[in-house]
């Protein structure tokens, strides 16, 4: 069955007013939503990237440049991954719709592991 | 890093009660002159799991990922304030917290004695009296000011402004919060027992379908006062008393309504809705707080409580034992309230017309504008057949009434009898 990445997309200026409480629900939405995908045998795994904004690295006429992701003035950025096992993208798109991300100000992109 | 998967396993409010905890444990490390840094990291290091558990799941020990987290915010802040320097001792100690907390080391105890304190400086006395609820809320409870608005019906600036000046005064305050030496200590677990009992009444107020977080409360109040009843120095028996009274009343949360929302009648309830996992160790707390001597307004409160706790029916309760136990509540405790209620329990001993005769008595205490006051007078009208006084007074209740359930309660009843 080929993988597929859920690329998490979120706005970087969510979440700065919720209550412990409200965080402690957005939490248990996103690990009952991983439950059922693990229990599937269909969670390859993720990750969450650092908030920082990375690095991009770039050859500018031969040179390597190094330049900080510009973490500071987007106002999304990827925030991390889920990678799951589907049989085509239409399963992957209806399991992709169930995920709380969605349901929390975030968008995903999702793209297939090409392992050809 | 391990993961738990059960999160629905772990506790009810982690990370609300984590944030208490965290605040308890910081403020010791930095003091109350750090306070608003401290609740910032806090805030940093829920968003933090709020954006790492949800892809990768609970870590091992949720506690000490937080401080951690939460620590290394609060240097971070310090530095670009150039403030380290004079923090090496503090810092040194919160490694050793934190490293304590990794392994699993760092002890219950250890984090509800820093709660404890924590409790000790909301309730100061150099606290206003108003906003030590607020506070202790806000800094032990976890629940943010938004929460706190919507749990005491109030405006979200309001408590804004309670808040801020009461965090002021708490900076203001110098001395190092220990919990209290013996020789204040009883003054001064009164006004925490004081503010547990508003806590707990405000949250008991509230009817169905409001916002669940005015219910929270009960729950905050009784995990609060089981912490003081837990530890060696303020286990007194009016500790016991308490839990025990918040236990036995919060057995009844559920029931105390029915499906459409209309408030239930001690004497209509469903008793097998009752929480009896509650009532049993509500009688283990009241059963503690027999030993010694002392018999506060809580150990009264308690008793009165448990006989309705236990009684198999409202016919079979001993209204002996209550109408008893409001008498010397009134002795310790004098108010308009507690005389109702004795007024009810004389109702149910020596019939409806004694208590009619002191309820008459009760109208120049300021009852008038009261409405229990005047459904407890229908209920005894109803009673001795006076039909006509009866409807007077469920109409007074209804105008003073804005609240819908009540509201339609009462209609309820006057469609009963006109």
């Amino acid at each position: 069955m080929p993988g597929y990445m859920l690329l998490l997309h979120s706005p970087t200026d969510e979440n700065a007013g919720l209550s412990a409480e409200e965080i402690q629900s957005v939490i248990e939405d996103y690990m009952a939503w991983r439950d059922t995908i693990a229990s599937e045998d269909r969670l390859l795994g993720g990750d969450k990237l650092t908030d920082e904004g990375g690095r991009h690295l770039r050859n500018e006429n031969g040179a390597i440049r190094i330049t900080d992701g510009p973490y500071a003035e987007v106002k999304e950025a990827l925030g991390g991954y889920f990678s799951i096992k589907a049989a085509n993208y239409e399963e992957a798109a209806a399991i992709t719709k169930t995920c709380p991300h969605l349901k929390y100000g975030g968008w995903i992109e999702l793209r297939q592991i090409d392992e050809h | 890093m391990e993961i738990k998967n059960d999160v629905k396993n772990s506790v009810d409010h982690l990370l609300r009660h984590n944030s208490g905890q965290m605040v308890a444990v910081l403020t010791r490390i930095f003091g109350f002159c750090l306070l608003d840094q401290i609740e910032d990291a806090i805030q940093e290091s829920l968003i933090k799991a709020l954006k790492t558990w949800s892809i990768k799941g609970v870590p091992e020990n949720p506690t000490a990922w937080l401080i951690q987290v939460a620590k290394n915010h609060l240097y971070d802040e310090l530095r670009r304030e150039n403030k380290s320097v004079s923090f090496d001792d503090e810092i040194r100690e919160t490694e050793r917290v934190a490293e304590l907390a990794e392994k699993r080391v760092y002890f219950e105890d250890e984090i509800s004695e820093d709660q404890l304190r924590l409790i000790f400086a909301c309730c100061h006395p150099a606290i206003p009296k108003d906003s030590q609820v607020a506070l202790t809320l806000k800094t032990v409870g976890g629940f943010n000011n938004r929460e706190i608005a919507s749990a005491f019906l109030a405006k979200k600036t309001a408590i804004d402004k309670i808040l801020v000046r009461a965090k002021k005064r708490l900076k203001e305050i110098r001395d190092r919060f220990d919990i209290p030496p013996p020789d204040v200590l009883p003054s001064r677990l009164d006004a925490v027992l004081k503010v547990l009992y508003l806590l707990f009444n405000e949250g008991y107020m509230a009817t169905e379908g409001e916002d669940l977080v005015r219910k929270d409360l009960c729950f905050e109040a009784i995990r609060l006062t089981k912490i003081l009843a837990s530890h060696p120095v303020t286990k007194v028996p009016r500790v016991n008393a308490l839990a025990a009274l918040f236990l036995f009343q919060a057995s009844r949360l559920a029931a105390r309504s029915h499906d459409d929302g209309i408030p239930s009648l001690l004497s209509e309830q469903d008793r097998s809705k009752w929480d009896h996992g509650m009532i049993a160790e509500g009688l283990t707390y009241f059963r503690a707080s027999a030993e010694g001597t002392e018999i506060s307004e809580y150990h009264l409160e308690a008793e009165i409580a448990c006989e309705h706790a236990v009684a198999r029916s409202f016919e079979s309760t001993n209204w002996n034992l209550i109408l008893d136990s409001y008498e010397r509540l009134l002795a310790i405790r004098p108010s308009p309230i507690v005389s109702l209620n004795r007024a009810f329990a004389l109702g149910k001993v020596q019939g409806p017309e004694a208590a009619l005769a002191e309820l008459r008595g009760l109208l120049d205490a300021g009852m008038e504008d009261y409405y229990p006051f005047h459904l407890t007078a229908a209920e005894f009208y109803v009673q001795t057949g006076r039909n006509n006084l009866a409807a007077e007074s469920y109409m007074k209740a209804l105008k003073l009434t804005a609240n819908e359930s009540v509201k339609k309660f009462v209609k309820k009843k006057l469609e009963r009898i006109v």
